[in-house]
């Protein structure tokens, strides 16, 4: 069953890549400039670390890791699951209806069927800071992986859970993307600089920590405990997702708005 | 055993209200009021294997809210259904290896790849094998006559052109049913035909039921043995083609235009003049099939100058619905409700199917 649904999503993957390499300068232009972008922010922090050394016991190196993590998670569920950004707006707009008349599950299949190439160049930046400036050997790039995985899981599972509030509210596409943008800003901040109830938040009601600072430590450190933590966490919320979706499919509604699939 | 069975079938929608203008809005916004709309009220009706039945109504009348009941895409309020021996909200994975859809308004080939591209896909989606998949490719490009486009991309294809592709890809996996909303919407007369024509080819040589949606009188006319209409969520006619034909789809409107101005008082034997245009260039008039052939009209239309152009229109389904309530309501004594039972009634709601076409 595994491999059946494995064998389908490779099928649309490939239809995604076949649609991008279409239009070839905009899918080179996408993975480029998002490197550049990637680099440019960073750079921020090059100079903030440059002037006062460290912040709460976090160094130039705990960022390089943090932002390779959370890049290459962000950039994997982009290319990968790249409808996670627009399923608000694809729900409100009836367009659940092509992938309710054919048999495969719902949500993997809507999540899948839109890649963002935008996302490789996270991957990319990613992957390329990690290995060039973390100093990383085999078994830390298989921990890196592993850290990568399971951000993507958080990221996927906290958007599908805003994004199928459209289900109940009818519109959830400003909310989605602002708690993309919060779930991202601070993703990419030391977990040292919150306290209390802000750090509390951040492990829970917008897990920006899972997203980041965990499976950045995981990387560094990795410990059973610490495995456990980030993995329990990212399958819980997967879980609690995939409920709130399918409760909120039996509200779906349809709609006579005409879409195209792209 | 049917193919599809529907009992008492009732959809519900909560609609929003609010006052007109930006007053409205914010009173909207601090007490929100909701209307329950009735989208499907109690429709019923059984459909045989194999066959081409037409379910026609003017927008807004339920038809596409049945149809994504019967495909699984909406749980409906209340009602039995029964779709190839599967419940459609209950099975809707197994029930789409079965069927397979067209929504016109909603196309499922990717805008940016070939057909062929999406045809592969759809393989995957099916859990076809790649042999399997490319005789079957083979054998509907014949069928719909697409060899020449499948290698194009679709955005480049005619909305005619893509609307056979999309016809052709929802048969891939061999369906027992084809459920189509409104397949033919925004094509031209030639391409309406030629989707007319496909349809019927399939519906012959591979014995797939279909279940035609349109708010156009003429795919039906054209393809179907049955039809049911509805109207605000009911059945108001399910009967033979021929029978709605007979009595119902018996006038028709003639506008023809003449390089030359027609004289004042001008008439055509066995119509109605509607309107003279100004100048009397123009000249609209009816007339009713029973007592005066077509032939005959236009024979006498060309007789009558040169003729610039020339449009024939049938009734609007509006108006045949209409001709239904009045042709019902002497015998049903009330209003327009207990009238459409009683039009649905006389025709063959719950009666087997196989009486029907």
């Amino acid at each position: 069953m595994l491999r059946r649904e494995l064998r389908f999503l490779t099928a649309l993957w490939k239809a995604n890549l076949q649609a991008a390499m279409e239009y070839r300068a905009a899918f080179v232009a996408q993975v480029v400039g998002m490197m550049l972008n990637n680099a440019v922010y960073f750079a921020i922090w090059v100079v903030f670390f440059d002037r006062f050394g460290q912040v709460r016991g976090w160094q130039l190196g705990d960022m390089v890791l943090l932002f390779a993590v959370t890049a290459t998670g962000f950039g994997l569920a982009a290319v990968g699951f790249g409808n996670v950004l627009a399923m608000a707006d694809v729900i409100a707009g009836g367009g659940l209806d092509y992938y309710l008349t054919l048999p495969r599950p719902v949500l993997v299949h809507v999540l899948a069927s839109r890649s963002r190439y935008g996302g490789l160049g996270d991957v990319c930046y990613g992957v390329l800071t990690f290995a060039l400036l973390a100093d990383a050997g085999p078994s830390a790039f298989a921990r890196f992986a592993l850290g990568s995985v399971l951000s993507m899981v958080v990221f996927v599972a906290f958007m599908v859970l805003v994004q199928s509030l459209a289900f109940w509210m009818g519109s959830a596409s400003q909310l989605s993307a602002q708690s993309v943008n919060a779930l991202l800003t601070f993703a990419l901040y030391p977990i040292s600089l919150f306290d209390g109830t802000a750090k509390f938040l951040l492990f829970t009601i917008l897990p920006a920590a899972f997203v980041g600072s965990v499976p950045a430590a995981l990387v560094r450190d990795f410990t059973w405990p610490a495995f456990a933590q980030l993995a329990g966490a990212a399958f819980a919320l997967l879980a609690l997702a995939l409920v709130v979706f399918h409760r909120g499919l039996r509200r779906y509604e349809s709609g006579s708005a005409v879409r195209v699939q792209v | 055993m049917a193919a599809i069975r529907v009992r008492d079938l009732r959809k519900t929608f909560a609609a929003k209200r609010k006052a007109a203008g930006l007053r409205g809005s914010l009173a909207a916004l601090w007490r929100p009021e909701h209307d329950t709309v009735q989208a499907v009220d109690g429709i019923g009706f059984e459909m045989e294997p194999g066959e081409l039945l037409g379910f026609i109504g003017p927008n807004g009348a339920g038809k596409s809210t049945t149809i994504k009941i019967l495909t699984g895409i909406l749980y409906p309020t209340a009602g039995d259904v029964d779709v190839l021996g599967f419940v459609p909200w209950q099975a809707r994975r197994d029930l789409a290896f079965h069927i397979g859809t067209v929504f016109g308004q909603r196309p499922q080939l990717w805008y940016h790849l070939p057909a062929v591209d999406t045809f592969q896909l759809f393989g995957k989606i099916y859990e076809l094998d790649d042999a399997v998949v490319r005789r079957r490719i083979d054998a509907l490009a014949d069928a719909f006559d697409i060899r020449h486009l499948l290698l194009t991309p679709v955005r480049k294809l005619s909305l005619g052109q893509r609307m056979r592709c999309e016809v052709a890809a929802s048969l891939l996996h061999q369906p027992r049913l084809l459920l189509l909303d409104e397949p033919s919407i925004g094509l031209d007369v030639v391409a309406k035909q030629r989707i007319r024509d496909t349809i019927r080819h399939l519906n012959a040589a591979e014995g797939v039921g279909v279940l035609l949606t349109s708010h156009d009188a003429g795919d039906i006319e054209s393809l179907c043995k049955r039809v049911i209409i509805v109207n605000h969520g009911r059945i108001v006619y399910d009967d033979k083609v021929s029978t709605l034909k007979r009595q119902f789809l018996t006038s028709k409107r003639v506008e023809v235009r003449y390089a030359e101005s027609m004289p004042a008082g001008f008439t055509v034997e066995g119509t109605e003049i509607l309107k003279v245009g100004k100048g009397g260039y123009g000249v609209k008039l009816a007339f009713d099939t029973r007592r005066t052939p077509v032939e005959a009209v236009v024979a006498r239309l060309a007789a009558a100058g040169t003729l610039v152009d020339m449009t024939i229109e049938d009734p609007t389904l509006e108006e045949v619905i209409r001709a239904i309530y009045e042709t019902a309501r002497p015998h049903a004594g009330a209003g327009d409700g207990e009238a459409s039972a009683a039009v649905a009634t006389a025709g063959a709601v719950g009666e087997p199917p196989g009486a029907a076409p």
